[in-house]
C-alpha cells in the first residue's frame, strides 16, 4: 500500500510534473519550454526512485538532462537566442480545428482511462516482486538480466537506430571541405597581390568614444567606414549609428579652430 | 597488506548483490539529520579553507606571500572576502530573463552539496547509542547519482549564461554545454571500469571491495582519464573555458555580482571537493587507511572515526593537484580541448572498458578455469592471456602511433638550406646559425666592375657587397 | 577462487538460421557505413551498390533456408508461468513479407543507383549539408562529391521493414517502426533537384512520423498497463483473463497503437503527409517507400490484428472500418483533381491502402493471404511506375506535371506503353496483377466479412471505378493528345534501372495471367505462429 511519505511526495511532485509539462506546451520562449521539460523529466525520475526503481530513476535524470541540454543548443543555434513563438496562422481556421480534435482526443482518453480501476492486490504483488528482486540480486543486476536475456534483441536492434541517427546527422549536417582552408598567410598574400586593404580591414570603433565592434570607424570625412563592421552585424541590422560621434568630432574641431583664431 | 590479499582484491569474485554494504538499519532519522548538518558544515569550512589554501600555495609558487593579513596566516581572508561580496550591489541586467537569472546561481550552489550525501567518510561508528556508518545514505546506483546531480548542476552555468542577455555569458554557457556533453561521456566511461571491478555502483560496496587493493592500480588508466575529466567538469584551469577571463571576461558569470556571484563561487569549490571525494572513493580506497598504516596493530587505525582523517587527507591531495595545475598550466585552446575529448579520450576509454570487461570476464572464470601458480599466487590462465593480448595491442598501437608522429614531425621539419643568399627577398637577411652566406660567383668577381648590378635569384643585388663575402 | 555466475540469469534461445536474413541485411548496412568511412570517394558508389544488392540476394537465399526454421526465437519460455517470451516470430507471413521486401528492395536500390553517366546517383544531391542553390552546392557537385550514404541508409530501412512484420512484442514493433522510419526521413531530404521541396518533405515526414510514433508508444504503454506484458501472445490471452475494470486501457491503447500503424500506410485521416512526401522525396525513394513501407506496415498491422488484438477485435474493428471507407473514398476522389504525376500516384497509393484494409478486416486466413498478395502485386507495379517517372525529363529535371506527359505515346511509345500498362494494373483491369489482387481482397471480405464486408466491397468497387477514370485520363493524355512542347525528353536508363522496371512490369503482367503460384504461396504462408 502507498505509504504516507510516498503519498506526500506524490502530491508535491505530481503537480510540479504537470506544471512542467504545461510549461513545455504553453511557454512562449523555446528555452522556457525546454526548462519545463527538464522539470517534468527530473520529477519523473524522482518518481521512479520513490517506486524503488533506482537505476531507471537515476538514468532518467542523467539522460534527460543531457537531452534537454541538446534542445538548448538547438534552440540557441537554430531558432535564435531569445526567439519566441510566432502566432501567425498559416492555414486558416487551423487552430479551431485542432482545438476541436484535441478536445475530442482528450475526451476519449479521459473517458476511457478514467474508468480504469486497478486491482490493488495485483499492483502490490508486482511491487513486492520488485522489492524482493532488489534485495536478492540488486536493482541494477535485475535490469541487466532483463536487457541481456529476455530483451536482448530489442537492445541490440536499437544500435541500428543509433547508427542511422549518426549517419543521418553526418549526411544532413556535415559539410565536407572541398577546398583547403585559407591560412592567415595566404589571406595576407592575397591582399597584397590584389592591392586591396593591404594593411588589413579597418578596425571598428571610434577611439576614445566607443570601441564596441558594432560601431563603425569614421572615415576622414566623417562617414562611417562600411568595411569596419562585421557583415553579420550588417545583415542582422545591428550596426550602431555614428552620427553622434561625428557631431562631437565636428564640435571639437570647431572649438579648436576657434581657439586658434583667438 | 600481503601480496596474497592483494591478488585476492584483484581476482575477487563479484558480490552476490550490487546493493550497498553499508548498513543503515540502526540509523534513526534524527541521526541522519545530524549527519547531513555535519556534512554541510564540513563542506563550508573546507571551502573557507581551500580558498585560502589555494591563494597561499599559488603565492608560494609565484614567489610572493599570498594573503597574510586577516587572522593568523591570513586564514580569515575568505571570511573577509565573503563579507565584502555580501555587501556589494546586486545587479540584474536590463535584458536578463529575471526568473532564470535568479534561479541559475541557486541551482549551481545547491546541487553541489547533494552529491556528498553518498560519499562514505568512514566505517561504522557508535553515534548517540546507534551503530551507523559515517555516510549520509547509499543506494545501489550511488555513483550514477553523483553524475546525474553533476549534470543537473551544470544547468546553473548554462542558464546563467543564457539568461544574462549578454554575449560573453552566452558564449560561456555554450562552451560549458559542449564541455559537459563531451567530457561527461569520458568520465562515465572511465568509471565503468570501476563498476566492472567492484561489481557494484554503490560507494560503500566499492570502498569495501578495495580493502586489499586500491583500484588506482588495476584501473590506472581509468584513474588518469578521470583526473583529466574532473578538471574539465569543475571548470578549473587548464580547462576553465566557460569563464576564461582572458577571452570572455568571466564567461557565464560576467553579469553576476554580490551574493549570486558568491553562489557560483561556492558551487565551484564544492564541486572540486565532490569530484575529489569521488576520486578518493573510487580509486584510493575511500576512507580506508593507507597500506602499512592499515596493518598496524591489526587495523586499529583502519575503522571507525579514523576514516575521516584518511579520507580528508586523500581528498586534499587531489585539491592540491587542482591548485598545482592552476599554478602551472595555461588555458587550453577551445578546439584543442574538444579535439582531445572527442578524438582521444572517448575512443581510447571505450577501448579500455572493452579490455577491462574481457579481463574481468576471464578473472571470474567465464573464459576457462585453468590456473597457473607462481609462488604463492594462483593466476587464471585466460586472464594472463588476455592481459598479454591487451598489452601487446596497446604496445603495437603506441608503436604505430609514435612512428606516424615521428614521420609527421620529420615532414614538418624543413631544414634550412645550407647556403643563403642574403638578398634573395630584396631585403638583407642575416644567416641562421650554421648557414653560410652564398659564395659570390667567380665569373662576376673576375669580370665585374665596381657599381655594376647582377641579377641573382630574381632580384637585383649590388656587386659591391661581394667584396665582403 | 571460484567462478560465480549470477544465479537467476536466463539466456535467450536464439535460432541463428531463422534470423539470418535480418542479420545479413543489418550486417551489410554496417559494412556500408564502414565503406563510407574508409573507401576513397570515387569507388564508393560501385562498392556500395554491390554490397547492397549482393546482401539482399543473399538475404533472400537465407529466407528460403529460414522457412525450415519457423517458430518463435530470441527469448525463452518462463519456467514458472510457462509464458512464451520471445522477441521474434519467424512464421509464414513474416517470411513471405521478408522475401517480398528483399526483392522489392533490390529493384528499389537498382533505380536509386541510376547515374545517367554522372559520378553519383542522379537522384541524390552531391552534398546534403549545403544550402540549396548556394555556391557550395555547385562546388561540391563539380568536385565530384556524392551521397553514397543512401545505400547503407536504405539497407537499414529494409532491415527495419523486414523486422516490422516479424516482431512478436510491442516494444520490438516500436523499435522496428523507428528503424525503418528514420532512414526514410533522411532519404526524403536528399533530392538533387528541387531541394527545398525535398527538405520540406523530409521535415514534414519527420515531424508527423515522430508524432505517430508518440501515439504508438503511448498506446504501447496503455496496453502494457492492461496486460502486464508487451508480448502479443500475452496480450491476446489477457483479453479473456483480465478484469473489466481495465478495459479503458485496452480501448485507448488499441486505438493509439493502430493510429501509429495506420499513419505508416497512409490511411485517412492520417494521410496528410503522403502527397507532400511522395512529391518532394527523390523519385526512386518515393517508389521504394510506396512499395516497401506499405508492405512492411501492413505486415505489422496483420500481426497486431490477428495475433495481438484478435480477441479484442470488437474494440477496434469499427474504427478501422471507418478508416478503410474514408481511405478509399478520399484517396480515389482526390486523385481525380491531381495534375502532378507523383501526387497522383500518392493519392492512388492512399486509395490502395484502403483496399488492402478491406482485406485486413476479413478476419480469416484468406484475408491474410489476400493482403500478402495485394502488397506484393502493388509493390512491384509502383516501383516500376516511379522508375519510369525518373526517366521523363525536361531541362534536366523530372517532368512530373501531367501536361508534360502529353503525347508521350507518340514520341516514346515503349515508355508510355509500359506506363499505361502499369496504370491499368492500378485501375484493376483484368490480365494485370491489380485485378487479381483486388479480386482477392474483395472476395475475402465478402466471404467472411458478412454485411459489413459486403458494404465495404461495394464502396471499394465504386472507388475503383473512380480511379479507373483517373488512370484512363493519363493514358488518353499520353496517346491521344498532342505534346505541349518538344523539350520533354526521355533519358536512356542504365542496365540496372531497365532491369528493375522490366522486372516490375513483368511481375505485374505475370501475376495477372498466372497468379495461382503466388496465391498458393500466400495461402500457405498465411498461418501466424503464436
Amino acid at each position: 500500500m502507498t505509504s504516507t511519505a510516498e503519498a506526500v511526495a506524490f502530491w508535491i511532485l505530481g503537480p510540479l510534473a504537470v506544471l512542467g509539462a504545461l510549461g513545455l506546451i504553453f511557454a512562449r520562449k523555446a528555452v522556457h519550454a525546454a526548462l519545463g521539460m527538464a522539470l517534468t523529466m527530473v520529477t519523473l525520475g524522482v518518481f521512479y526512485l520513490i517506486e524503488k526503481a533506482d537505476f531507471l530513476g537515476v538514468i532518467q535524470i542523467f539522460v534527460y538532462t543531457g537531452a534537454v541540454m541538446m534542445i538548448f543548443l538547438f534552440v540557441i543555434m537554430l531558432v535564435g537566442v531569445d526567439s519566441s513563438d510566432s502566432l501567425l496562422e498559416t492555414i486558416k481556421g487551423q487552430r479551431w480545428w485542432s482545438f476541436i480534435f484535441v478536445i475530442g482526443l482528450a475526451g476519449l482518453l479521459i473517458f476511457t482511462l478514467g474508468q480504469v480501476t486497478f486491482d490493488a492486490k495485483t499492483v502490490q504483488a508486482g511491487m513486492d516482486r520488485l522489492v524482493a528482486n532488489n534485495n536478492a540480486t540488486g536493482n541494477v543486476t535485475g535490469i541487466a538480466e532483463k536487457i541481456f536475456g529476455q530483451y536482448v534483441w530489442a537492445f541490440e536492434v536499437t544500435s541500428a537506430l543509433l547508427i542511422t541517427a549518426a549517419l543521418g546527422a553526418m549526411v544532413l549536417a556535415h559539410r565536407e571541405r572541398i577546398v583547403p582552408k585559407r591560412t592567415q598567410a595566404e589571406w595576407a598574400a592575397r591582399r597584397v597581390k590584389e592591392n586591396q586593404d593591404v594593411a588589413g580591414l579597418p578596425a571598428p570603433g571610434v577611439y576614445a568614444r566607443h570601441n564596441a565592434v558594432d560601431t563603425p570607424a569614421l572615415l576622414p570625412d566623417g562617414r562611417p567606414a562600411a568595411k569596419s563592421v562585421s557583415r553579420v552585424l550588417v545583415a542582422r541590422d545591428q550596426v550602431a549609428r555614428t552620427d553622434g560621434y561625428r557631431d562631437v568630432e565636428r564640435y571639437i574641431e570647431r572649438e579648436i579652430e576657434e581657439g586658434r583664431q583667438k | 597488506m600481503t601480496l596474497s590479499s592483494a591478488a585476492y582484491g584483484l581476482l575477487g569474485a563479484l558480490p552476490a548483490t550490487d546493493n550497498p554494504s553499508a548498513d543503515f538499519s540502526d540509523t534513526p532519522w534524527w541521526v541522519a539529520l545530524i549527519k547531513a548538518l555535519v556534512i554541510f558544515v564540513y563542506l563550508l569550512i573546507s571551502t573557507l579553507l581551500v580558498i585560502w589554501f589555494e591563494r597561499r600555495i599559488i603565492g608560494r609558487m609565484q614567489q610572493r606571500p599570498g594573503p597574510n593579513r586577516n587572522g593568523p596566516f591570513g586564514l580569515l581572508q575568505t571570511l573577509a572576502d565573503g563579507a565584502k561580496l555580501m555587501l556589494k550591489e546586486d545587479i540584474t541586467p536590463a535584458k536578463a530573463d529575471k526568473i532564470i537569472y535568479l534561479l541559475a546561481p541557486l541551482i549551481a550552489g545547491t546541487m553541489a552539496f547533494v552529491s556528498f550525501a553518498i560519499i562514505p567518510f568512514g566505517g561504522e561508528v557508535w553515534m548517540f547509542g546507534h551503530r551507523t556508518p559515517l555516510q549520509l545514505t547509499d543506494v545501489p546506483v550511488a555513483v550514477l547519482l553523483v553524475l546525474a546531480v553533476a549534470s543537473v548542476g551544470v544547468y546553473g552555468i548554462i542558464l546563467a549564461g543564457w539568461s544574462s542577455g549578454s554575449t560573453y555569458p552566452l558564449l560561456g554557457g555554450l562552451r560549458s554545454t559542449a564541455q559537459v556533453i563531451s567530457y561527461e561521456i569520458a568520465m562515465g566511461l572511465s568509471l565503468v571500469a570501476i563498476f566492472l571491478f567492484s561489481g557494484s555502483m554503490s560507494t560503500s560496496q566499492i570502498v569495501a571491495a578495495q580493502s586489499s587493493l586500491w583500484y588506482i592500480l588495476p584501473a590506472f588508466f581509468s584513474f588518469a582519464v578521470y583526473v583529466i575529466t574532473m578538471v574539465g567538469e569543475t571548470n578549473r584551469l587548464p580547462f576553465d573555458l566557460a569563464e576564461g577571463e582572458g577571452e570572455l571576461t568571466g564567461g557565464f558569470h560576467t553579469e553576476y555580482s554580490s551574493m549570486r556571484f558568491a553562489m557560483f563561487f561556492l558551487g565551484e569549490y564544492i564541486n572540486m571537493f565532490t569530484v575529489a571525494a569521488l576520486a578518493t572513493t573510487m580509486f584510493l580506497g575511500g576512507w580506508q587507511a593507507p597500506p602499512f598504516i592499515a596493518a598496524i596493530n591489526n587495523g586499529m587505525f583502519n575503522h571507525g572515526w579514523w576514516g575521516i582523517l584518511w579520507f580528508t587527507i586523500k581528498m586534499w591531495i587531489f585539491i592540491f593537484g587542482f591548485v598545482w595545475l592552476r599554478g602551472s598550466l595555461p588555458r587550453t585552446r577551445y578546439d584543442q580541448f574538444m579535439r582531445f575529448g572527442w578524438k582521444f579520450l572517448i575512443p581510447i576509454t571505450l577501448a579500455w572498458v572493452v579490455a577491462v570487461a574481457f579481463i574481468r570476464g576471464a578473472q571470474l572464470g567465464f573464459l576457462g578455469e585453468g590456473t597457473v601458480t607462481v609462488g604463492p599466487l594462483g593466476f587464471n590462465t585466460s586472464t594472463l592471456v588476455i592481459v598479454a593480448v591487451v598489452a601487446v595491442i596497446a604496445l603495437a598501437v603506441a608503436w604505430v602511433w609514435d612512428g606516424r608522429r615521428e614521420a609527421r614531425l620529420a615532414a614538418e621539419q624543413v631544414s634550412p638550406p645550407e647556403e643563403i643568399d642574403p638578398f634573395a627577398g630584396g631585403h638583407p637577411v642575416p644567416p641562421l646559425p650554421g648557414q653560410r652566406l652564398r659564395e659570390p660567383s667567380v665569373a662576376l668577381t673576375a669580370g665585374g666592375s665596381s657599381g655594376e648590378s647582377v641579377v641573382s635569384g630574381g632580384t637585383v643585388t649590388a656587386v659591391k657587397e661581394e667584396d665582403h663575402g | 577462487m571460484t567462478a560465480v555466475a549470477p544465479a537467476a540469469f536466463q539466456q535467450a534461445n536464439i535460432d541463428y538460421l531463422a534470423v539470418l536474413p535480418l542479420l545479413i541485411v543489418f550486417g551489410a548496412a554496417l559494412v556500408g557505413v564502414l565503406v563510407e568511412a574508409f573507401v576513397p570517394r570515387e569507388r564508393r558508389h560501385t562498392i556500395q551498390l554491390t554490397i547492397s544488392v549482393a546482401s539482399l540476394v543473399l538475404a533472400f537465399v537465407a529466407i528460403l533456408f529460414a522457412t525450415k526454421h519457423q517458430g518463435l526465437t530470441f527469448g525463452y519460455t518462463d519456467g514458472a508461468t510457462s509464458r512464451r517470451l520471445f522477441a521474434l516470430a519467424i512464421d509464414g507471413p513474416a517470411l513471405f513479407m521478408q522475401g517480398a521486401l528483399v526483392l522489392m528492395g533490390v529493384l528499389g536500390i537498382l533505380i536509386m543507383a541510376e547515374r545517367f553517366g554522372g559520378v553519383g546517383s542522379d537522384a541524390f544531391t552531391a552534398s546534403g549539408a549545403s544550402t540549396p542553390g548556394s555556391p557550395i552546392e555547385a562546388a561540391s557537385a563539380r568536385a565530384g562529391l556524392i551521397t553514397s550514404e543512401v545505400f547503407p541508409l536504405t539497407l537499414f530501412a529494409i532491415g527495419g521493414m523486414m523486422l516490422f512484420p516479424t516482431v512478436n512484442d510491442l516494444i520490438g514493433m516500436f523499435i522496428a517502426l523507428e528503424v525503418l522510419s528514420l532512414p526514410l526521413y533522411i532519404l526524403s531530404g536528399l533530392a538533387r533537384r528541387r531541394r527545398l521541396l525535398s527538405q520540406e518533405a523530409s521535415l514534414k515526414y519527420f515531424l508527423l512520423g515522430a508524432f505517430s510514433s508518440a501515439f504508438f508508444l503511448f498506446g504501447t504503454a496503455l496496453l502494457y498497463g492492461y496486460a502486464g506484458s508487451v508480448y502479443f501472445g500475452d496480450l491476446s490471452k489477457a483479453v479473456s483473463d483480465t478484469s473489466l475494470g481495465l478495459n479503458g486501457l485496452l480501448v485507448a491503447g488499441a486505438f493509439l497503437v493502430f493510429v501509429g500503424l495506420l499513419f505508416k500506410v497512409g490511411a485517412v485521416p492520417f494521410h496528410a503527409w503522403t502527397p507532400d512526401v511522395y512529391q518532394g522525396a527523390p523519385t526512386p525513394v518515393t517508389g521504394f517507400m510506396a512499395a516497401c513501407t506499405k508492405a512492411a506496415a501492413f505486415g505489422a498491422i496483420l500481426r497486431l490484428a490477428y495475433v495481438g488484438l484478435d480477441t479484442a477485435s470488437w474494440q477496434w474493428q469499427n474504427a478501422v472500418i471507418i478508416v478503410a471507407v474514408l481511405t478509399m473514398i478520399v484517396g480515389a476522389v482526390l486523385s481525380v483533381t491531381q495534375t502532378d504525376m507523383k501526387r497522383l500516384l500518392a493519392y492512388s497509393s492512399i486509395a490502395h491502402a484502403g483496399f488492402v484494409l478491406v482485406g485486413v478486416l476479413a478476419f480469416d486466413q484468406r484475408g491474410v493471404s489476400s493482403v500478402l498478395f495485394y502488397v506484393v502485386a502493388y509493390g512491384f507495379s509502383i516501383i516500376a511506375a516511379f522508375g519510369l517517372v525518373t526517366l521523363v525529363r525536361q531541362d534536366g529535371g523530372e517532368a512530373t506535371h501531367l501536361s508534360q506527359w502529353a503525347g508521350l505515346g507518340k514520341s516514346h511509345p515503349v515508355i508510355a506503353g509500359t506506363m499505361a500498362f502499369l496504370m491499368l494494373a492500378f485501375a484493376g483491369i483484368p490480365l494485370t496483377s491489380g485485378f487479381v489482387a483486388k479480386f482477392a481482397v474483395f472476395a475475402a471480405a465478402i466471404g467472411t466479412g458478412g454485411a459489413t464486408g459486403t458494404v465495404l466491397v461495394v464502396i471499394g468497387a465504386v472507388c475503383s471505378a473512380i480511379t479507373v477514370f483517373v488512370y484512363a485520363r493519363v493514358i488518353v493524355l499520353m496517346f491521344f493528345s498532342e505534346p505541349a512542347d518538344d523539350t520533354v525528353e526521355v533519358l536512356v536508363p542504365s542496365v540496372g534501372t531497365t532491369f528493375a522496371i522490366a522486372i516490375g512490369t513483368l511481375i505485374t503482367f505475370a501475376l495477372g495471367v498466372v497468379p495461382s503460384s503466388l496465391l498458393d504461396l500466400a495461402d500457405r504462408a498465411s498461418q501466424f505462429v503464436r
